[in-house]
């Protein structure tokens, strides 16, 4: 070959190369504004599922607490399964809303300093009434020497709210469920470590990975005994990374389970 | 006996707007209702508001818009809480920031919502109130 073959061939290469390069970040492009999209989209649609339901809700508190006139039992009963329907549904759009802006990296921390115990007072009041209808028992436990956080506060509450949510809804009558904060070290970091634990049906070893994927339920069938958007526990952990935390199980089948996360205590947090 | 409170309920949903008028209509309150930025402002010059509840997205731009032309206005509510879709504490800072007493995630329970604004509405009623907090 002649050297200006030679020469051709090269330039002919790196333009190819150019080029393909050039398409792969139009590609690339095109991907994110799609996933972009489809992220605007769930929102939208969230808002949209949001507001006839506030409404929906609105209405039947308003008859349920007899503004309207007064209502009998039967009627009072039906209209409460409106109000908690009605609640179930809105607590799976704010989980898909949540679940898209973490997918998109939308979701912002905004760090505030604060004590884990008030948040967790505040988690486990809002629970008391399902604690006492499923017929557990809800024990707290806070040493008084537990460092301050410092952390995305509603972030937080929505991580606690979550994993005390699965405790209850996971564990038959009688059985009990806990909230145990401990501060440990972590090399040189100091952290604020939450258990949040229950003695109902557990998880097995294998399924431990399981619980914190996107959408999945360790039971898929139609016929599955526990509800939900499968996002809650991938979205806990969305949110514990996000304040420079973990979140982990331990747990057997039958055994009860125990969920943990860390948060790094003081000003470490970003 | 004084006047019953003016509510001012503002939010771009009919639904929810009928929801929240029948409830405090049979409350005891005087209900005035708004849709958009504009019309909250209008609403509120054109009679002194004592409580205003202020869902944040509007059509013709953010609900807290309608507090600070109202501020300048000189009729401000003499309380004013905001209305969001959910919490998330930068919406919150931006609330409080710009004035609101409190704010509320749709759907407040009714009983919740009727107390909060009794408390607000206890003292004495605003014609066109002079306290500047």
């Amino acid at each position: 070959m002649h050297p200006v073959d030679l020469t051709t061939t090269a330039e002919f290469r790196i333009a190819r190369l150019e080029e393909a390069l050039n398409e792969a970040a139009q590609v690339n492009a095109e991907l994110q504004s799609r996933d972009a999209l489809k992220t605007q989209f769930l929102a939208n649609i969230s808002h949209d599922l949001r507001t006839p339901l506030t409404a929906i809700i609105t209405h039947a508190e308003i008859l349920r607490d007899g503004i309207l006139g007064p209502l009998s039992d039967r009627q009072r009963d039906s209209v409460a399964s409106i109000i908690s329907g009605g609640r179930q549904l809105l607590e799976a759009v704010g989980e898909i809303l949540t679940y898209a802006r973490g997918a998109a990296n939308q979701l912002t921390v905004s760090p505030s300093e604060f004590h884990i115990a008030a948040v967790i007072a505040q988690v486990s009041a809002l629970n008391e009434p399902l604690v006492a209808k499923k017929g557990l028992s809800l024990s707290v436990n806070i040493p008084d020497d537990i460092p301050l956080l410092v952390a995305d506060r509603e972030q937080v509450m929505h991580v606690i709210s979550n994993l005390l949510g699965n405790a209850i809804a996971f564990t038959p009558a009688g059985g009990r469920v806990w909230v145990a904060v401990t501060s440990v070290t972590d090399g040189d970091t100091l952290a604020v470590q939450v258990e949040v634990g229950d003695t109902g049906i557990g998880i097995a070893p294998e399924h431990h990975d399981l619980v914190f994927r996107e959408f999945a339920q360790v039971d898929p069938s139609p016929s599955r005994r526990h509800h939900g958007t499968g996002l809650g526990l991938t979205i806990a952990r969305r949110l514990v990374e996000l304040n420079g935390g973990r979140i982990w199980v331990e747990s057997m089948l039958g055994q009860g389970s125990r969920f943990f996360f860390s948060l790094p205590a003081g000003s470490s947090t970003r | 006996m004084g006047a019953r409170p003016h509510i001012l309920l503002v939010d771009d949903s009919a639904l929810v707007l009928d929801a929240l008028r029948l409830l405090f209509q049979e409350s005891g309150y005087d209900v005035s209702v708004a849709r958009s930025v504009t019309e909250a402002v209008n609403a509120a010059v054109s009679r002194s508001v004592d409580v205003m509840l202020l869902d944040l997205t509007l059509p013709d731009g953010d609900g807290l818009e309608a507090l600070v032309r109202l501020r300048a206005q000189g009729a401000e509510p003499r309380v004013t809480a905001a209305l969001t879709g959910r919490e998330a504490s930068e919406v919150e800072a931006r609330c409080f920031g710009a004035g609101c007493r409190a704010v509320l995630v749709k759907p407040v329970p009714i009983a919740q919502l009727i107390a909060q604004v009794r408390d607000w509405t206890s003292g004495p009623l605003s014609g066109r109130s002079p306290e500047k907090h």
